[in-house]
């Protein structure tokens, strides 16, 4: 592997297999309350060179499937049953029965994590090239010219200037900055899989604007492989191929973004997707879906979206519905979404979430 | 983005911070600075005995004035002489020359005379019983902190199982126990119950006939003889390190970039040193400076409990018998070194953490 290279194309090293599969994932939090059911039985393949989006609000279990992937869910977190299967050159691993010392070098570069914009990614007392060095040499990369030759490039690529930042502590760097160099960092090792939780959030609209034209880079461009977490609809619709909608620890909806933000056909989704405010179509009422997500400890009987959802049915509170076929490549686990689909076809979404990315990114350059 | 902007407007007040003149970047260096406030310290302790001995009323330099002429039968003026050349002051020239003659005479290391031993300068007596007070205190200090730190960051990564428990019940008694209580507990339990020790012949800083030498056997003789007053400032220290080094590191181990170095693959070895460790640890470096005063004020009962002839042994003899030139001297060299020993702390801290250096 030619690490000194940029050459990050993944190519199809698993004849057309995914590099990542999920089967049957679930994730439990102990807790004093008692067990929370975070992740119950996700079942996913994340193709090679795509860009998948897993949106939702908050607390339905997005980071922590993200983390069961890299598995750095706190000791509290159970993982059974489930099976996370990685390929790369014709090999598999099951992720979650890997030793120690396989689980630290499959780590980063085999799939990388980037987090939320979090203040404090990095070690407050080593300045970026030590905590690069730290980072190949954890993985047996010792050659520090050629380290720094791609550390160089990395930070070009993030439109950074290397010669300020290597030698930089992170206090001397804003938030965005850091962001990028985490970005820039979890290419160090051309991983098959980059994992992004919200990577943009917290930072400010402008620090946004580059990071996701960064990303949107890596994917056309590069063809990476990602899994992109977020609950910002208008960045998931800019940079997914494919959407997963998640919903009380379930994947709800996944298909092709178009398909998903056109024709969504779960009614989650559909909420999802109304709740985004919208600056051009002034007269659409502002649509917001009627109350909490569910206690994970507690869950509701059958479909857990039930209480929420405005075409429930008494057999949505008896029967929990499973993922079923609802177009080509799109799929939707809801007893009803015939009814959605009619319903669209009587209120079809006069703007997808996609149009409001436009709007922003036109405001950007006036400003 | 943020590079673009500088460039394009080099008048910004950002590019006018980062370029300060060469004397502005002088007094806004770290190190600068901390020396500066060394050095003003210890001239404001300096100063302070200075009036505390001539002025107050009831000073030393009165009372051994009335002493003389009480218990020698001399007359005011000889007896004014005599203590004028024991505190190495000239009482009768004006008080601004007094105090500029008292601070060239510190500069030139004239602390003046012992009263009880004629003849012997203070500084004399400071420069032989100083070294075994900076030996002992020293490395007690380094001892308890290193294992406090190490045993602490054990706990956090332990917590809740059975050594976590008994060390912190271990630490919670140990820290509240008072240094002279513990230095008696040691001689009774392992010099006289146990008779482990041979507590009579460790008295004092070295054994007879040994004199002071770069070898080995001069400093297992120093050790051996230093070791009940390192115990003791190890046991009386040691606890609240490690309590202090637990509580910190697992904050640390909440740390986002603790997750972000495991994310990384970083082998557990280098997270628990160089990412959890030396974060956990730099809150203790301000405590270390505190500690260093509390153990070297604390050597004074030690010292003399286990008849250890350093500094604080001087000073409690000092104390008992009015030897005020000698007392002043000691307060001096006590003060000033612990002021140094901040000063030391502080550039560690420094050293180890790159965000204090700034503004
Ligand atoms: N360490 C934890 N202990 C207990 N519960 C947790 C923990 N982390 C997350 N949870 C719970 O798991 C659920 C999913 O959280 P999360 O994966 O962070 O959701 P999202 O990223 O979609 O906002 C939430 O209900 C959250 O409260
Ligand atoms: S299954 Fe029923 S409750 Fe669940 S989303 Fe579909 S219609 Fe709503
Ligand atoms: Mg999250």
């Amino acid at each position: 592997m030619a690490k000194n290279k940029l050459d990050w194309q993944t190519g199809d090293a698993n004849d057309g297999r995914a590099p990542l599969s999920l089967e049957n994932v679930h994730v439990a939090y102990n807790t004093r309350r008692g067990k929370v059911r975070a992740i119950r039985g996700v079942t996913l393949d994340l193709h090679a060179g795509e860009s998948l989006a897993l949106i939702g609000e908050s607390g339905s279990g997005k980071s922590t499937l993200g983390l069961a992937i890299v598995r750095l869910l706190p000791d509290t977190a159970e993982t059974a049953p489930g099976v996370i299967t990685y390929r790369r050159n014709g090999r598999e691993v099951d992720v979650l029965q890997l030793k120690p010392g396989e689980l630290r070098e499959f780590r980063w570069s085999e799939c990388a994590m980037v987090f939320q914009a979090a203040l404090n990614a990095f070690n407050p007392v080593l300045k970026v090239w030590a905590q690069a060095l730290d980072t190949a040499k954890a993985h047996g990369w010792h050659d520090k010219d050629a380290v720094r030759r791609r550390l160089v490039e990395l930070l070009e690529f993030v439109q950074l200037d290397p010669k300020r930042v290597i030698d930089a502590y992170p206090h001397e760097l804003s938030g965005g900055m850091r962001q990028r160099v985490l970005i820039a960092l979890s290419l160090l090792l051309n991983p098959q899989i980059l994992i992004l939780d919200e990577p943009t959030t917290a930072l400010d609209i402008i620090t946004q604007r580059t990071i996701i034209k960064l990303l949107r880079e890596l994917k056309e461009d590069q063809g990476f492989t990602m899994i992109f977490i977020s609950h910002d609809l208008a960045i998931a619709a800019e940079l997914a191929d494919r959407v997963a909608t998640m919903y009380a620890g379930r994947v709800v909806e996944l298909g092709a973004s178009d398909d998903i933000f056109y024709r969504p056909r779960h009614p989650y989704t559909l909420g999802l997707i109304r709740a985004v405010p919208t600056v051009t179509g002034g007269f659409e009422q502002l649509f917001s879906i009627p109350g909490s997500p569910p206690d994970l400890v507690d869950l509701p009987k059958g479909c857990k979206f039930h209480p929420r959802c405005a075409f429930a049915t008494e057999r949505c509170k008896q029967e929990e519905p499973e993922l079923e076929e609802v177009g080509p490549g799109h799929t939707a686990a809801c007893w009803h979404w015939h009814e959605v689909e009619a319903e669209l076809r009587r209120n079809p979404l006069h703007r997808g979430a996609l149009n409001l990315t436009d709007v922003i990114a036109v405001d950007v350059e006036v400003a | 983005m943020t590079t673009t902007a500088t460039t394009s407007e080099p008048f910004s007040s950002a590019q006018a911070a980062s370029t300060p003149t060469p004397l502005r970047r002088i007094t806004q260096n770290f190190y600068v600075r901390r020396i500066a406030k060394a050095l003003f310290t210890i001239w404001i302790v300096i100063t302070i005995i200075f009036f505390l001995i001539r002025l107050l009323p009831g000073n030393p330099v009165e009372q051994y004035i009335a002493r003389l002429i009480e218990t020698q039968g001399m007359d005011y003026e000889n007896a004014r002489s005599q203590a004028a050349a024991l505190f190495a002051i000239d009482l009768d020239a004006p008080l601004w020359k007094q105090y500029f003659d008292y601070l060239v005479n510190l500069l030139q290391g004239n602390l003046g005379v012992s009263l009880t031993s004629p003849g012997t300068s203070v500084a004399s007596i400071i420069a032989r019983f100083l070294p075994w007070t900076l030996f002992s205190v020293g490395i007690g200090l380094i001892l308890s902190f290193t294992v406090g730190i190490l045993l602490g960051l054990m706990m956090a990564y332990r917590r809740e199982g059975v050594l976590d428990h008994t060390l912190t019940i271990f630490a919670s008694v140990v820290s509240s126990i008072p240094n002279y209580l513990i230095g008696i507990l040691l001689v009774v339990w392992l010099g006289v119950q146990w008779k482990v020790l041979p507590i009579a012949q460790m008295r004092g800083t070295m054994s007879p006939g040994v004199t002071p030498s770069f070898s080995l056997a001069f400093l297992q003789d120093a050790l051996f003889h230093a070791f009940l007053p390192i115990t003791t400032y190890v046991l009386t220290t040691m606890g609240t390190w490690m309590l202090s080094m637990k509580g910190s590191t697992v904050g640390t181990l909440g740390e986002d970039f603790v997750t972000v170095a495991r994310a990384r693959g970083l082998k557990d070895w280098r997270i628990t040193t160089a990412y959890v460790g030396r974060n956990a640890a730099l809150p203790l470096f301000t405590q270390l400076t505190i500690a260093i005063g509390f153990v070297v004020g604390g050597s004074f009962l030690i010292e003399t409990l286990f008849q250890y002839q350093g500094i604080g042994y001087v000073l409690s003899g000092a104390i008992a018998q009015r030897d005020y030139p000698v007392m002043q001297g000691v307060f001096l060299v006590i003060t000033v070194s612990v002021i140094l020993a901040n000063l030391l702390a502080d550039f560690l801290y420094g050293w180890l953490d790159p965000r204090i250096k700034v503004g």
